[in-house]
Parts: structure tokens; sequence; C-alpha cells
């Protein structure tokens, strides 16, 4: 599919492709602020094993009161980036952040595009 | 016999339990946890058990002791012949249970030794990914053709019966013929592969270049991008982007990449990685509910898992001076 192998380019944003047979590769972002949410989703997986613990230690019936604050006051030293609650599902081609079908990564726009030019594998118009 | 049966079941999962304890303690305590999880039966039911048992065994004694006998050594040279012999402390908590057992203690002996056999077979086998490839064995079936000569002599035969003074076909080497045949089929054709050769040929030190240089390398991607045309349809396409990574290959294989080489109780059984906390309190409650939940969790490897006991170990050593002032 189209997405998925511009996602793909978009990630190894830099990287040569031995062949020599032409394809298009896409090696800038649309915008900043898809760069920004690139940059948000980077660090929210490598803070995603801390943040699980922390939270372990804070959602807990079990271990005194005074542990969870000092875990919450941890939690919050973190970097804000780090937090998935940050990300926001932009449409990978048009950076637009409302509209975007998760299944696709796409906004409505851009999906209606390709499915009309028949370029969307098992899509089709619906009629009943 | 219920209860035996159901025991029996419960039995082969708590060996595995056992062993895993066996591996730390010495083996009387193994038999002393062993001894206390006895089956509950009743005392009139155990006299029964033990005189039927006896019975049994003075009856049956002579003619199978020749075949217990037998049979032990056996199944000793089995374990050992089949590729992978059986954990020794699989072997001895299986040995233990079934003398905890209060009847046939031999019988259930080798039927929990057969179970674990046939486990460990089975996940060697999903290792390996061994399949008999029957496309190759099916090229190497070719019709029957028939030579020249068998076939002028097949139709000469139905042309005319060319009797002999004794009133017999006259047969023109026929069976020199098949045997020809047969010979020249036998040694003929590619090898299938499916009975393992147990040679094994020296590899000989053909790399005199300890490792390809720079240039080398270079040189091999130059020729590559030269000769590599661009593709003349898209299947050709489709094999390109295997290649390179793109696509996925067919059929989908569920563990590309995840390649777990640790045992089933390696991923459950985590309370060996407890020892570095105190033994009650809070933080042991809580430690046990973090391993409960890794146990059960499949998709972390055993690495993942040990790191997040560990992070908690050095977490929870930081704030000891804050846990001691509680």
């Amino acid at each position: 599919m189209a997405a998925a192998a511009l996602c793909w380019a978009l990630r190894a944003a830099r990287q040569v492709l031995p062949s020599p047979c032409p394809r298009q590769v896409r090696s800038y972002y649309v915008d900043w602020r898809m760069l920004r949410d690139a940059k948000r989703r980077k660090m929210a997986y490598e803070h995603a094993d801390e943040r699980l613990r922390i939270n372990a230690i804070r959602k807990n019936s079990i271990l005194p009161k005074e542990l969870q604050e000092v875990a919450d006051k941890e939690i919050a030293a973190l970097p804000l980036d780090s937090c998935p609650v940050r990300i926001r599902n932009r449409c990978v081609l048009t950076s637009r952040p409302r509209g975007v079908k998760r299944r696709w990564r796409l906004s409505r726009i851009v999906f209606r595009h390709f499915a009309d030019h028949a370029q969307m594998s098992g899509v089709q118009r619906a009629m009943w | 016999k219920d209860k035996s049966a159901a025991s029996k079941d419960s039995t082969p999962e708590g060996a595995s339990k056992r062993q895993k304890d066996g591996a730390e303690t010495p083996k009387q305590q193994l038999l002393d946890i062993i001894g206390n999880m006895k089956v509950e039966v009743s005392y009139r039911k155990k006299l029964q058990q033990l005189k039927a048992s006896e019975s049994k065994k003075q009856a049956l004694n002579k003619p199978e002791g020749l075949d217990s006998e037998g049979s032990l050594p056996q199944g000793t040279t089995e374990d050992t012949q089949r590729g992978k012999p059986l954990n020794p402390e699989l072997v001895k908590a299986a040995s233990a249970v079934a003398s905890s057992l209060p009847r046939n203690q031999k019988q259930t002996e080798s039927e929990l030794l057969a179970q674990l056999r046939r486990h460990e077979e089975t996940t060697d086998k999903q290792k390996k990914g061994e399949t008999i490839n029957i496309r190759s064995v099916i090229s190497e079936m070719t019709v029957k053709r028939q030579t020249p000569a068998q076939r002028s002599a097949r139709t000469s035969g139905r042309m005319s019966f060319q009797l002999d003074e004794d009133g017999q076909r006259i047969r023109p080497g026929r069976s020199s013929a098949h045997s020809f045949d047969s010979r020249r089929n036998l040694k003929v054709g590619k090898r299938l592969n499916i009975f393992t050769k147990a040679s094994t040929e020296p590899e000989h030190a053909l790399k005199t270049v300890s490792s390809p240089t720079i240039w080398d390398l270079e040189f091999a991607k130059e020729v590559a991008a030269v000769t590599a045309q661009p593709p003349r349809n898209g299947f050709e396409e489709m094999i390109q982007w295997t290649k390179e990574g793109i696509l996925w290959e067919f059929p989908i294989d569920n563990e590309v990449g995840m390649e777990d080489d640790a045992e089933f109780h390696e991923h459950i059984f985590l309370e060996k990685h407890l020892e570095g906390f105190p033994k009650e309190g809070p933080i042991r409650h809580f430690m046990e509910l973090v391993i409960c939940g890794l146990s059960k969790n499949p998709y972390l490897s055993v690495k993942q898992k040990v790191e997040h006991i560990e992070w908690f170990q050095k977490y929870f050593e930081e704030k000891k001076e804050l846990l001691q002032e509680i």
C-alpha cells in the first residue's frame, strides 16, 4: 500500500536505497508539527518502561502512601514529551490532526482521493 | 480411581514445579515436600491398595521381573538415544513423585517420563521446523518409461505369438532389460535427504582471507548495482521488496525476529529473582504481585522481565532510608 511504503520511508528518512531503480523517497516531514509529534513518539518509546514501573508503584493499595507520593514527584519530573498522551495520530501524508482513520493513518480527504483512484486495496464505494 | 487420575494429572504439573525447587534445595527436602503433599487417601483404601499391589507383585514378579529389569536399562538408553536427554532433575522428580503415589511405581514413572519426552520432542520439532519436503519426494517419482527394446518386444509379442518348437513364447532378454533398468534407476537421481547422513564432513579452512576488506565490499556493491535490472513485472518487484524487507515472507511466520530460547519454567517461576528483597512486609507482597503479572505475560522476553525486577530492586534500595523512617 502507498501509505505503508511512505510510512517506512518516513521513518528511515535518510537511507539511500542500494538498488538503482528510482523510487519516490520522502526525506522530509510535511511540517514542523509532524516533526514534533515524531519526537514525542520517540521519547515516549524510550521512557515507556520507566513510566510503567513508576505507575505500578503509584496505583497501588499495598505500598505505603509516602512511597507513592515520592513516586508521584518522580514521574512529574520526567520530561513532558515522554508521556504517551501527548501523541496525536496525525495523517501520514498531510499531517492533518483531525479526521484521521486509524487503520490507514490517513486523513479523510487523502483516503477518499486514493480510494477513488482505486489505489486502496479492498476499498470500494458503499452502495446498499 | 478418579482421585488417582486427578492426582496423576496434577503431578506432571507439580513435578515441573518441584524440579524447580529441587534445583535449589537438596533432594531430601524435595522428597519431604512431596511427602507432605501426598494424596489424602483413606486408611482402608490404602491397606486394600497395598494388599492388592503386593499380591500383584508376587504374582507377576517372576515373569515380569526380567521384563522390568530389561525395561529400566532400556528406558535409560532410550532417554539417551532420543537426541536430547531429559533433564536429570526432571527424571529425579518423576521418580520421587512415582514413589509417593500408592500403587504401581514403575508404571507411573514410565508414564511421566514418556509425557515429558513427548513434550520435549514437540518443542524441539517446533524449534527446528523440520518438514519432509513433499515436493522433492514427488519430483523423484517419475513415470516408468519403457526402453525401446522393451517396447519392440511387447509390440512384437502382440503382433505375432512367436512360438518355439516347444510352444513357449520367445522372451528376447526381457529379464536382463528389467534388471538393467532397476540397477540404473537405483543409483541415478538426486538424493532426497530424508534419512540424515551420520557423516559430517570436516569443514576445510577455505577462508584464507580473514575478513573481506572494504574495497571488496565496495566492489561487490558496484557489481550488484550494475547487474541489477529494474523489475520486468510485478512478481519481480515483489521479490525485490521481499529481499529488501519491505514485504513479509509468505506463509507468514509469526515468530520472525523473535528468538526466545528460554524454557517455559524460566518465564513462569520468577521467585528466584526475588532474593534481594525482604521476606515479609508490603514490599514483598507487592513484588509477588509483580511476579504473578510477569509470569502471565507472553509478550515479554525473560531478559525484559528480569530487567523489570532488577529496576524495582534498585529503586527500593535507593528508598531504603525513606522506608525505614516509616
